[in-house]
């Protein structure tokens, strides 16, 4: 089971315009468009400014006419993204994984780190503190098993409050929400829900997932797994490098599937140790396949994020096995992983999931490092 | 944790009156003195120009008697560092002021700093090797300003001559040192010049024209951001545990903003909630007022 904490920075670009300017604390402050003109849209809005119905993204011209009193800021943009760096700063100190989802968002993997911090609840309380003490940064926190639940916490007690989802809960934690808090639910779709008399989450996990898939297709399936209090519990983090690929191009055309299975496997091999090297995972493996008279295909699909040579060279054989059909030789063939993460030490350190199979791998690793890839190889399918 | 040394480069500027020192000024009323009862720490920069009288000194010695923890850092005089014309003579005349200074504890260090035309290449490193000799007993702090000296073999040097490498802060012009904290041996000393590329750029083509004092500092004038603070914080603490002390200079000196700063630097460094500072200063910056320690 996985630990996500979400760290939302409350009203965030207020937050720092009142650092700018003190004077502006206690106040109406709107950070956005120019209502002299009547342009652009609320982009952020003190609490004050919130008692008068004002929300992010609302036309700038209807928040004026809701609070022609506030204080209007076009805002200061350069400062925003130093207060978000120095965020993350701070929670690189502490977490083992940090993914800043936007300017204002953190995700932080926090799994088995119960056994380095204590109760979750009390490192959270910490967090925030730390956050408000060097910063002066309100921030909620919401702590779940995936990071949906986590994001849907922490935005139940702002400002500066911290819900804990207990694993097993997610279900009825959810239950009696709006439909429109599950993230990526937009006007449309809500329209579309609420004619179907769907308001609330639980009115969604009453239904089968059949139905939704039937509605809307791979967006339904997981709409009603977000609902049922699934989601994705893997950090995205930034890499220069967006993909990792090798590919062969063969001497003379191949006919044997064996040997493109051999082959296969080989650069496999190759660029799950490369990513080793980084310290990554990857979560989604593609092929590529060209035949003799340069038809050139490619498949991807997507896994759970892992650097496991045994599962990315099976999924790469079955992407390629299914879109070999044609009876022509194959001049080349490629495989390359993307959509990185950084792999979790702690998730191997504290829970029992291929253990065995994790420890082989980074031994390997080792041995490649010091004798050179080829010093070590595993077992051909 | 490493001792933090905070302050400005000068303290006699007449247009930190009144965002400073106060207007109405008493008979006995003594601008170093007052600055003592803030910072632990100056720059003394009029050292680069002329040779002080050892009285002077004395007189430095005397107003600072209620601080301390206060020291003083020398900057090198130009014919040391720029004119590269210097004797016996004005070796003893620096050496007297130093030693008077480390005498009474109250010398940080020698600060020598070079022009940006002053690049890493032998003959460079032959002369810092050489005014490290005369200047052995001193600690010694090397701004160089040029992106060559950031060569490996250009530190090599700094940590075998046991020199602190000053690290800078300036506007991004050329191959001007991006900001950045390097450690050579135990001290860290860090100058801000602000950020005024524009004014920077200005005075570069004015060079050697008849300037007034403020069209002469206007290139200092830059009040770093809340924000650039706290960058400029993490990136010092990310190196306070590799050293025993750092030296925190402010060089944005112009109507004020190199105090203003200061204060939110100790606030920042220190971990201080409050800060004392005279109402002058919250006065002519506003945002300092949640940061002020009230009596």
């Amino acid at each position: 089971m996985r630990l996500i904490f979400h760290l939302d920075l409350d009203a965030f670009f207020v937050s720092v315009e009142r650092i700018l300017n003190p004077k502006l604390k206690g106040k109406p402050v709107i950070v956005g468009g120019d209502p002299k003109y009547g342009r652009g849209v609320v982009a952020a809005c003190s609490y004050e400014a919130r008692q008068y119905g004002l929300h992010s993204a609302m036309p700038i011209r209807t928040a004026y006419r809701l609070c022609p009193h506030g204080i209007y800021i076009h805002g200061s943009h350069g400062e925003y993204s130093r207060f978000s760096d120095a965020v993350e700063n701070i929670l690189k100190k502490y977490a083992p994984i940090v993914e800043q989802a936007s300017i204002d968002e953190f995700y932080l993997d926090m799994t088995g780190c119960q056994k380095i911090y204590g109760s979750m609840f009390s490192f959270a309380s910490f967090i925030q503190k730390e956050v408000w003490r060097k910063l002066s940064l309100p921030c909620s926190i919401g702590i779940g098993s995936n990071k949906t639940i986590a994001k849907i916490a922490s935005d139940c007690m702002k400002p500066m409050g911290i819900t804990y989802v207990l694993p097993g809960m997610e279900k009825e934690f959810l239950a009696p929400m709006p439909v429109e808090t599950i993230p990526g639910v937009g006007k449309v779709t809500l329209r579309d829900l609420n004619s179907k008399a769907i308001y609330k989450i639980c009115d969604i996990t009453n239904l089968p997932q059949e139905y939704f898939a039937a509605a809307y297709g791979k967006y339904g399936i997981d709409l009603w797994r977000k609902a049922n209090g699934e989601g994705s519990e893997y950090l995205t983090i930034r890499t220069a490098q967006k993909s990792i690929s090798k590919e062969t191009t063969f001497d003379e055309d191949i006919t044997s599937d064996d040997f493109l299975k051999k082959t296969l496997f080989e650069l496999s091999g190759k660029i799950c140790q490369s990513i080793r090297d980084y310290g990554w995972v990857a979560s989604t493996v593609n092929i590529k396949l060209r035949y003799s008279d340069f038809q050139t295909l490619t498949r991807a699909r997507s896994i759970k994020p892992t650097d496991d040579d045994k599962i990315i060279f099976e999924t790469a054989w079955s992407l390629l096995s299914k879109a070999h059909t044609r009876r022509v030789g194959v001049r080349l063939i490629g495989v390359g992983l993307t959509n990185f993460s950084e792999y979790s030490e702690q998730e191997f350190l504290f829970e029992d999931e291929d253990i065995k199979r994790k420890k082989m791998f980074r031994a390997v690793t080792r041995i490649r490092d010091k004798y050179g890839f080829d010093m070590i190889k595993l077992p051909t399918p | 944790m490493s001792k933090y040394h905070i302050g400005t480069a000068g303290w006699s500027y007449k247009d930190w009156v009144p965002s400073f020192y106060p207007k109405n000024q008493s008979a006995g009323f003594d601008w170093l003195q007052f600055y003592s009862h803030y910072f632990n720490c100056v720059e003394v920069n009029s050292t680069y120009y002329t040779y002080i009288s050892p009285q002077i000194v004395d007189g430095w010695i005397r107003k600072i008697s209620d601080a301390d923890d206060f020291l003083f850092t020398i900057k090198l005089h130009q014919d040391f560092t720029h004119k590269k014309d210097f004797d016996q003579q004005k070796i003893k005349a620096v050496s007297f002021n130093l030693d008077t200074l480390a005498k009474a504890e109250r010398l940080g260090g020698l600060l020598i700093q070079f022009p940006y035309s002053f690049p890493f290449d032998n003959s460079t490193a032959d002369y810092i090797i050489k005014l490290k000799n005369i200047f052995q007993t001193y600690n010694c702090f090397v701004e160089v300003r040029h992106k060559s000296w950031l060569k490996k073999e250009a530190l090599e040097m700094f940590k075998k001559l046991n020199l602190t490498y000053c690290t800078i802060d300036q506007p991004q012009i050329g191959e001007a040192i991006q900001f950045e904290p390097i450690i050579t041996n135990d001290k860290a000393y860090l100058r801000f010049h602000g950020r005024n590329v524009k004014a920077w750029l200005q005075s570069i083509n004015n060079f050697g024209k008849q300037q007034s004092y403020t069209e002469q500092s206007e290139r200092y004038k830059y009040l770093y951001s809340p924000g650039e603070l706290v960058e400029i914080d993490q990136k010092i603490k990310s190196i306070q545990e590799k050293v025993k002390e750092v030296y925190v200079i402010m060089n944005n000196h112009p109507q004020g903003d190199a105090i203003a700063n200061a204060f939110e630097l100790i606030h920042l460094l220190e971990e201080k909630d409050k800060v004392p500072m005279p109402s002058t200063i919250v006065k002519a910056y506003p945002r300092l007022e949640e940061i002020q320690l009230l009596n």
